[in-house]
């Protein structure tokens, strides 16, 4: 069996991919997408841990964020979507009226 | 039954709600607000009475409704509301709601037929000003006293200052309310002064200051003074600076000077002023606390003089004054003198007496004068009048007999009170030069009264017209004429509560009610009764020709005799059909008493004197105390400026700082839990 230090280092290596695609990325749909990637590691997490402890609960709550996730996508197009048609691009860093 | 503290507390609360009413629904009531604030004062009228049968029954009150504050430590003070009713405070009820509503109902006559704009300010300010002295009036400690004593400056401001488009009215509201405010600056140090000295404000019961006071002059009890100073010297103190705000409010020397000018307010406002609520304030007060005054000779003589000479001064420059209403505020500061005299000489009931026919033939005269003003077209010139007798018979009768009654002519109402003050001076300063001296400056302003009262009568209503305006002049309706002729009917039965003299000379028994009325002979709150403060105080009668009989028979022959003698000099010089100024006559005298001995220019320059002082404090409170208030409001300002530069609006930003602070606090704990020995 695997031991489940390689699945944590596979879900830290995911992670920090979708946080530098974060911090790095100004077109909103990769944005989007490394939310994903780190929506997913913590997935891997879970279900990693899941089957250390053979627990179910792990993977029910894997179920949910997969369900969140999915809902995050829906609200995130919706908002690249206004984000196109008042700024006329999806990048990021134009979108900075919201503050003082 | 409802028991007689919500009597009270409706008693204040109706004028109060007129008020709100006229607030808020403004344009929206009929006849801008009069008929809400008539409906009011009249309830508070049947209220107030029903007050009094209560008290007669031997139904007193004397309960804290409301405590709004609990001191902790040494200060454990109660600061409360609540209701004091006694004899006085229900008497006093009666004749403020009652005066409050015929100054509604004349309000009719001289605002609303008259076409005057903005009236539900006009009565808004009314309600508020009846609701304030009524509350005054029920205080029973003495903050909720100097709280509402507030209020009634301030409505007195508002309403004095009704006409604020005109320049004299704002000017003259604003005089008003600083002279009177300069006096409450003492009433309020005296306040706290008697928190301290004996934790507590309350006018009644075994817990009050009066009480307290007598017991700590007897041994009985300890009190805080400061720096171990005598008890009767601080008591005389504590009397002297509560007496401050009594002289601003009830128009004394120095601090008269307001009066006059608040003439400038509507009419009924005056008399509002005059008869019931702003200047009856301040002799209310003292009669309130009389119990803590008698205790103290010095406090009492003080009173006494500054009465006896502001009777007599202010009645002699009531002789030359030109326009109607300037003489009668003149009369009224002569008046508030006279009760000032007696509540200083030991006569609690004599003061109390003259308030009540005061307030009466006061409001009669001044609504008289009011309807002598609307006929007029509004011109206040005395010698623009004449021969208004036959055209405005009941303002003229009912207008005569509060002229007898000021004047002190048998029987009127004034002789009786004014006789009263007089005798109970006399028989107290037969053992005491001070008060033999007040007695003498009252005595000689009676014939002075008379004078001024009589060349007032006779050039407004007697001899020829002196203009086209007095030939014909506008007529008055029910709403002048009601009020007047239910004011006339008092000023001259109302000396028949307290036939004193007859009593004494007739020995009739029981014709003296309102004697027995203070002297709790109806029952009434232990300590606040005429022979209590008799017993306590500091005087001792003396008589003369040897018995008490034959110096009230003196003392009466001499004012009487001196009151006919002024009205039969002015008789002479202005009842005739055409009039001469005889006053310029006095030359120089003239000049000075024309300008009240110019006591506004001096207290102009004292005023002018003072204001390096006033500058300097200026200067203070804009730099320091606002300084340091603007100072914290402009660090947070300028340090906001810069602090809001961490947002950018970039959602990167955000992100990276998320990140960069979850690192920060990562690493941080990690250091404190260990991780890295």
């Amino acid at each position: 069996m695997v031991p489940v230090e390689y699945y944590l280092l596979l879900s830290s290596a995911v992670f920090c991919i979708g946080l530098y695609g974060v911090l790095t990325r100004r077109n909103a749909l990769y944005f989007l997408m490394s939310v994903e990637l780190m929506l997913n590691a913590a997935n891997i997490n879970l279900i990693a841990f899941s089957l250390m402890w053979g627990n179910l609960t792990g993977q029910t709550f894997a179920l949910f964020t997969i369900a969140l996730a999915a809902a995050e996508v829906a609200v995130g197009i919706g908002i690249i979507l206004v984000l196109y048609r008042n700024f006329g691009d999806i990048d990021v860093m134009d979108a900075a009226t919201m503050r003082w | 039954m409802v028991s007689v503290s919500a009597y009270a507390q409706a008693i204040v609360l109706l004028p109060f709600v007129s008020f709100v009413v006229a607030l808020f629904a403004r344009d929206n009531l009929p006849k801008g607000g009069a008929y809400s604030g008539i409906a009011a004062t009249a309830g508070s009228l049947l209220l107030s009475l029903a007050t009094l049968a209560a008290v007669y029954g031997g139904r007193t009150v004397n309960e804290t409704f409301y405590t709004w504050a609990v001191g902790t430590g040494a200060q454990d003070w109660t600061l409360s509301f609540g209701a004091l009713i006694d004899p006085l405070s229900a008497l006093m009820l009666v004749i403020v709601s009652l005066i409050a509503l015929l100054v509604h109902v004349f309000s009719l006559g001289y605002m609303n037929d008259e076409g005057e704009e903005d009236l539900p300010r006009y009565y808004a300010g009314l309600g508020l000003f009846t609701a304030s002295m009524l509350g005054f009036v029920i205080a029973d400690n003495l903050l909720m006293a100097f709280m509402f004593f507030e209020l009634v400056g301030l409505c007195s401001y508002l309403l004095i200052g009704f006409h604020f488009r005109e320049p004299g009215p704002p000017s003259a509201a604003k005089k008003a309310f600083l002279v009177t405010r300069f006096g409450d600056y003492f009433f309020l140090i005296g306040v706290v002064a008697v928190f301290t000295t004996f934790g507590t404000a309350a006018f009644a019961g075994a817990e009050s200051f009066p009480h307290l006071a007598e017991a700590a002059l007897g041994g009985d009890a300890t009190v805080w003074t400061p720096g171990n100073m005598a008890e009767s010297t601080w008591f005389t103190i504590v009397g002297l600076l509560v007496l401050g705000g009594v002289i601003g409010k009830s128009a004394q020397f120095p601090l008269h000077t307001w009066l006059p000018d608040a003439m400038e307010g509507p009419t009924p406002v005056s008399a509002l002023i005059h008869a019931a609520t702003m200047v009856a304030a301040g002799v209310y007060l003292v009669a309130r606390m009389y119990g803590f005054y008698v205790l103290s000779p010095t406090a009492m003589g003080i009173i006494a003089l500054v009465g006896g000479f502001t009777a007599l001064f202010a009645a002699t420059m009531g002789v030359v004054k030109q326009e109607l209403k300037q003489v009668l505020a003149y009369s009224t500061i002569s008046q508030y003198g006279y009760m000032m005299l007696a509540l200083g000489s030991g006569g609690y009931v004599a003061a109390v007496f003259h308030l009540t026919t005061h307030a009466f033939f006061k409001a009669l005269l001044f609504l008289g004068a009011g309807s002598v003003i609307i006929a007029m077209h509004h011109v206040e010139d005395m010698w623009e009048m004449g021969g208004l007798k036959n055209k405005l018979p009941v303002t003229y009768w009912t207008f005569l007999a509060g002229s007898l009654a000021l004047a002190g002519i048998f029987p009127f109402a004034g002789f009786w009170s004014k006789d009263e003050i007089l005798y109970e001076t006399l028989i107290h300063g037969l053992n005491e030069p001070l008060l033999l001296i007040g007695y003498v400056f009252g005595l000689l302003a009676v014939p002075v009264t008379a004078f001024y009262t009589f060349r007032m009568v006779f050039l407004t209503f007697h001899g020829e017209p002196r203009s086209d305006l007095a030939r014909d002049p506008h007529p008055v309706r029910w709403n002048v004429k009601g009020p007047l002729s239910v004011l006339g009917v008092l000023a001259v039965v109302t000396g028949g509560i307290n036939l004193v003299p007859v009593k004494k000379v007739l020995g009739i028994k029981g014709i003296d009610v309102l004697h027995k009325w203070l002297n709790n002979d109806w029952g009434g709150i232990e300590g606040l009764s005429s022979h209590h403060y008799a017993k306590i105080g500091p005087y001792e009668s003396g008589y003369l020709f040897g018995g008490e009989a034959a110096t009230v028979i003196a003392g009466a022959a001499v004012s009487l005799t001196l009151a006919l003698a002024g009205l039969a000099l002015a008789w002479r010089l202005y009842g005739v059909a055409d009039p001469a100024e005889h006053t310029a006559k006095l030359g120089q005298i003239r000049e000075l008493l024309y300008n009240n001995y110019y006591q506004d220019e001096y207290q102009v320059r004292i005023a002018d004197a003072v204001r390096d002082a006033a500058s300097g404090a200026d200067t203070f409170d804009q730099g320091v105390v606002d300084g340091v208030v603007n100072g914290v409001s402009s660090v947070s300002l300028l340090s906001s400026e810069r602090i809001r530069r961490v947002q950018t609006g970039i959602v990167g930003n955000y992100a990276l700082l998320l990140t960069l602070g979850l690192t920060t606090l990562l690493v941080v704990f990690a250091l404190i839990g260990g991780w890295f020995q």
